[in-house]
């Protein structure tokens, strides 16, 4: 019987089914998906870390006399330690395939040696014959260069010229991050010793095995130098971003889920609400509530069979494809967590028929006699709508559309709660794209607001007077602008390698002086005044934090071979080095021979000129530094922070895409379920005269409008949602306080107007169904 | 006088389950300018299916039905609508009304949909309120529909039926739903419209209803069996018009 009454409902109610099982294969597919690389990855990051043998202690330094004081403290202690070069090189020194090599962070070559290093097939690289090269997976994702294997990579340094052919891209847990700040090119001993000679700046990367619980401190007692210096957890913590993306895809499916039971939730009382009748005479004869109800849930049992089994296929390619950016940068074992995606599309499939079930509380509630009358006694306590057709002045079709809202409320609030969801959905990761491509984001980057940032990273050299060399390159560019009629403020970031202790508590850092036409004043501070002399220095929290300062306390600070006292004046936020940083004023003297690098040329022009002068002006840099990158600030940001934001923009086409089918696939269920209960009044409304047109108007209308109500609400949720979701992951790479840079046309009139135009017109669709009904069919009314 | 309504060799099938059904037969008639016709016959003998037909509310399967001269049948389903908006008035059994909308509302509906009469909505408003008012209803203006007796539910259909002052009103067994005292209200108010010129066509099973009309048209098997006039006898002697089709019905075999 079961089986009858299955056929006969799929066979009526083919649209609403078919939605329901897409839903419901959707929410298998991303669940079971997103749950697969979420934990996957989790459980990858760790694996990878094991297989690679990362250390739990590294750090990077190009000071010599450092490296002999560590290799003393070393054996002394007895760690278990190894070294590796790294030879800097500019990356304007590198052609990939005849083009300029787009790259803005740090590069360096380096032979085998210390962790070890996967090939794309996950397989360890044990040798590299000279005039072979490996890449970063992440630098061979990147889509402003053309790196594919056999290719040519030509480099030329200190008069050294060679060309390489790219072997493949490798697996490299210590420098396979965007947010390491740092890559390097795999080369063979011979190639390396041939650019590693005299006059190549070189860094040693010290990698530490030990389970030393003072190691840290012991570590930070010496007082090193060190580019980089991080222990096995805050490696892992470079990866975030990867996990964060699982993160929003597991977001995503919950949210679908959530969409799936509104949905379930409202097939299933619409369904009650139309064969009350028979549900009456079903009781009315002696059949139990409990197999009244099983007629109901036998067949969302079979679409959540159906959906979780195509949701389940559905969710390994998917995972896969998900994984695909990842799987470049970390090893991932080939046993697939197959479990993971059953378990997962198992779960959801059985919320929904758990659901079902608990929806169709209600047949227990009604008495059979309830039921024949189709659970109208007549009487009504509420008056139906407020407005009155009379005495309002709007179109008859606003009207209708309008009054049947108010009049019915409840019927709409499945659809008002779908639609606030993607709203959300489209918002908040929107807000989160741009806050991260924005301009003023840039002062979370040690560095202040500025018109243009030009690449120019100054290499330093230990052996020349480097701040004659930086005050020489900035006077260089004032005349170039100058002569092209253009008067410019010009500074730049100076990066140092510090170290700083308060009493017995010390930690390295990275350190800057803005230098240039910029003071200490106008960076950004949380708490307190910035640095007014030479002795007064800002610290971030995470530095403040782990030497236990405050403002008003005294720090030493090594830089170089100088140790001086600084008072600590200012707390502020960072998200360079996962947090690190300190500012010193401008004017305090710092040893530029021990500067460790520096961030691209800042220019602010003094005409301030408007957007459209400083897109020609950008042009005009383009034209005078033709070696170099031009940024908006907001592009040197994403420069720095790799592709996340070329991930998240996917991300956001991806989510915009599902919340546009799922709005499409509501309305078309709301509008068709809509005509089938008000046939008759649609009848009516044909007898005494309405034509298709405005009826199809009145449909279509009444889903704008619930939209339009639902962006309002959504928009107006999204400002608080927005902090709250997306600071913690801010607060993870270091910035405590986040101005949200929400673009208002984009957000609340772009994108609600895509989606109200794409539901509208699925509205507009599913309402042509009505021109089928005669006016002659108004008997159908009940 | 001049005919509003003349049908033509009208013929109906349907279609079920690949057999045919001949609902109208062949059908002739006519009906001037305000006339006051009811149409009877047994159950299913084909008069609601006429009178949608002969509205267009229908489609027919062959024939002609001019409708103030026009070919309905040709028409398409806008010029329908119009034809439905301003030209006709149409009462049903039922008393169907939007659930969503108060009584005056439900009234005034088509009045707003249609650029007929050229007004503002307050005028509109203002020309619901007369019409309830003639019918004895305007207490129940703002009331939801569920609020209201059907008696009162069928004379706000009336009411609606009237508002864009169409040349014909159709009504399907307008009191079929009412007790005997609603009936009488409801039929007093129909044969006033049509004594003030609106022509009517009903269909009813109640001779007393049919007693009220000027001629009534019997129908068996979709075929037109015969027509009687009543306008020979005195409007207010309701007891002799009735006496008359009563015994006029028993020979056609009612």
């Amino acid at each position: 019987m079961y089986l009858r009454i299955l056929k006969k409902d799929i066979k009526r109610k083919k649209t609403m089914n078919v939605i329901l099982l897409i839903f419901v294969i959707l929410a298998a597919t991303f669940i079971a998906s997103s749950a697969n690389n979420l934990i996957t990855l989790n459980g990858a990051l760790d694996n990878f870390f094991d297989k690679s043998n990362v250390p739990d202690y590294w750090f990077a330094t190009t000071n010599a006399p450092d490296l002999e004081r560590f290799e003393e403290f070393a054996e002394e202690n007895g760690y278990d330690y190894s070294i590796s070069r790294l030879i800097q090189i500019e990356p304007k020194n590198v052609l990939v395939e005849g083009k300029k090599f787009e790259y803005s962070n740090t590069l360096a070559l380096s032979t085998l040696g210390g962790i070890k290093i996967f090939d794309k097939n996950n397989e360890e690289i044990t040798h590299i014959n000279d005039g072979e090269i490996y890449v970063t997976g992440e630098i061979f994702q990147s889509t402003e260069n053309d790196f594919h294997e056999g290719g040519k990579i030509f480099i030329s340094q200190g008069g050294i010229e060679k060309e390489f052919t790219l072997k493949g891209y490798t697996k490299d847990a210590l420098f396979g991050s965007a947010m390491v700040g740092m890559t390097r090119f795999l080369v063979s001993e011979n190639d390396a010793a041939l650019f590693g000679g005299d006059g190549a700046t070189i860094c040693s990367s010290v990698e530490v095995h030990t389970k030393d619980a003072d190691y840290s401190d012991k570590f930070n007692a010496l007082s090193i130098n060190a580019v980089l210096s991080a222990d096995g957890s805050m490696a892992k913590m470079m990866y975030m971003m990867d996990i964060l993306i699982a993160a929003i895809l597991l977001v995503v499916s919950v949210c679908l889920i959530l969409i799936s039971m509104v949905i379930l939730r409202f097939i299933i009382n619409f369904t009650i609400a139309e064969e009350f009748r028979e549900i009456g005479v079903m009781k009315a004869i002696g059949i139990k509530n409990f197999a009244i109800r099983g007629l109901y849930v036998v067949k969302y049992f079979a679409i959540a069979v159906i959906g979780t089994a195509v949701g389940l296929g559905l969710s390994f390619p998917f995972s896969r494809i998900m994984l695909n950016g990842v799987t470049q940068k970390i090893v991932i074992s080939g046993e697939d967590n197959f479990l993971i995606n059953i378990g997962a599309a198992i779960l959801a499939g059985a919320a929904v028929v758990l659901f079902s079930y608990l929806c169709t509380r209600k047949i227990r509630k009604f008495s059979p006699i309830d039921a024949i009358r189709s659970g109208e006694t007549g009487e009504r306590f509420k008056k139906k709508g407020f407005l009155r057709l009379g005495k309002s002045r709007i179109p008859t079709v606003t009207f209708m559309a309008l009054n049947d809202i108010f009049s019915g409320i409840k019927s709409y609030v499945s659809m008002i709660i779908i639609f606030i969801l993607g709203t959300l959905l489209v918002i908040i990761p929107v807000n989160t794209i741009n806050t991260l491509r924005s301009d003023k984001l840039i002062t979370t980057f040690n560095m202040v607001e500025s018109d243009h940032v030009i690449s120019q990273e100054l290499l330093f050299n230990p052996n020349e007077d480097n701040k004659a060399m930086v005050e020489r390159k900035f006077s260089e560019v004032r005349e170039m602008f100058s002569e092209n009629g253009i008067e410019v403020d010009v500074f730049q970031e100076i990066m140092f390698l510090s170290n700083i202790s308060k009493g017995e508590k010390r930690t390295n850092s990275v350190s800057f002086q803005g230098i240039g036409g910029v003071t200490a004043d106008m960076y950004t501070y949380l708490e307190g005044t910035s640095p007014q002399n030479v002795h007064e220095v800002a610290l971030t929290y995470i530095v403040a934090d782990r030497i236990g300062a405050e403002i008003g306390d005294d720090v030493e600070i090594k830089v170089g071979e100088d140790t001086r006292t600084y008072t600590v004046t200012a707390i502020y936020q960072s998200m360079n080095n996962m947090g690190e940083g300190v500012r010193f004023h401008q004017n305090a003297e710092l040893d530029y021979n021990y500067a460790a690098g520096c961030f691209g040329l800042q220019v602010n022009y003094k005409d301030n000129p408007d957007k459209a002068e400083l897109a020609e002006r950008k042009k005009l840099l383009e034209k005078l530094y033709p070696e170099a990158n031009i940024y908006t600030p907001g592009e040197y940001i994403g420069y720095m922070i790799g592709n996340v934001a070329e991930q998240l923009d996917s991300m956001k086409v991806l989510i915009l895409s599902i919340i546009l089918g799922i709005n499409a696939l509501v309305a078309l269920l709301m509008v068709k379920s809509f005509i089938t209960k008000e046939k008759s009044e649609i009848a009516l409304m044909k007898a005494i005269g309405f034509k298709n047109n405005p009826l199809t108007l009145i449909q279509t209308m009444r889903i704008g409008i619930v939209l339009l109500i639902s962006v309002i609400v959504g928009a107006l949720i999204s400002s608080p949602l927005t902090p709250l979701i997306i600071t913690p992951f801010f607060k993870m790479m270091g910035a405590y306080s986040i101005t949200y840079d929400i673009r208002a046309v984009e957000v609340y009139v772009v994108y609600p107007l895509i989606m109200l135009g794409i539901t509208a017109l699925a509205a507009f669709v599913s309402a042509q169904g009505l021109r089928k009904i005669s006016s002659s069919e108004i008997s159908n009314n009940e | 006088m001049t005919n509003i309504l003349e049908v033509k060799d009208l013929c109906k099938t349907y279609v079920v389950n690949k057999r045919q059904n001949n609902v109208l037969k062949n059908v002739n008639f006519r009906i001037d300018e305000g006339e006051m016709v009811a149409v009877m016959g047994p159950s299913g003998s084909g008069k609601s299916t006429l009178l949608y037909a002969v509205s267009g509310m229908d489609h027919i399967t062959s024939g002609r039905v001019d409708f103030c001269g026009k070919n309905i049948a040709k028409m398409n389903q806008k010029e329908l609508a119009n034809l439905r908006l301003d030209e006709m008035g149409f009462i049903f059994q039922q008393m169907y009304m939007l659930k969503n909308l108060s009584v005056l509302d439900n009234i005034i509906l088509p009045a707003c949909q249609s650029g007929k009469i050229k007004e503002s909505r307050r005028e509109t408003t203002e020309r619901g309120h007369a019409l309830m008012r003639k019918m004895g209803i305007i207490e129940v203006a703002d009331n939801d529909i569920n609020e209201v007796s059907g008696g009162q539910l069928q004379r706000a259909c009336i009411c609606r039926s009237m508002i864009n002052k169409p040349k014909m009103i159709f009504a399907d067994e307008p009191t079929g739903a009412l007790n005997r005292s609603s009936s009488d209200e409801v039929m007093e108010e129909l044969a006033k419209l049509n004594a003030e010129g609106t022509t009517v066509m009903l269909v009813t099973h109640d001779v007393k209803v049919a007693a009220k009309c000027t001629r009534v048209l019997y129908i068996v098997d979709g075929n037109i069996q015969g027509e009687y006039k009543l306008e020979k006898y005195d409007k207010t002697k309701l007891r002799d018009r009735e006496r008359a089709l009563n015994g006029w019905l028993m020979e056609m075999g009612w």
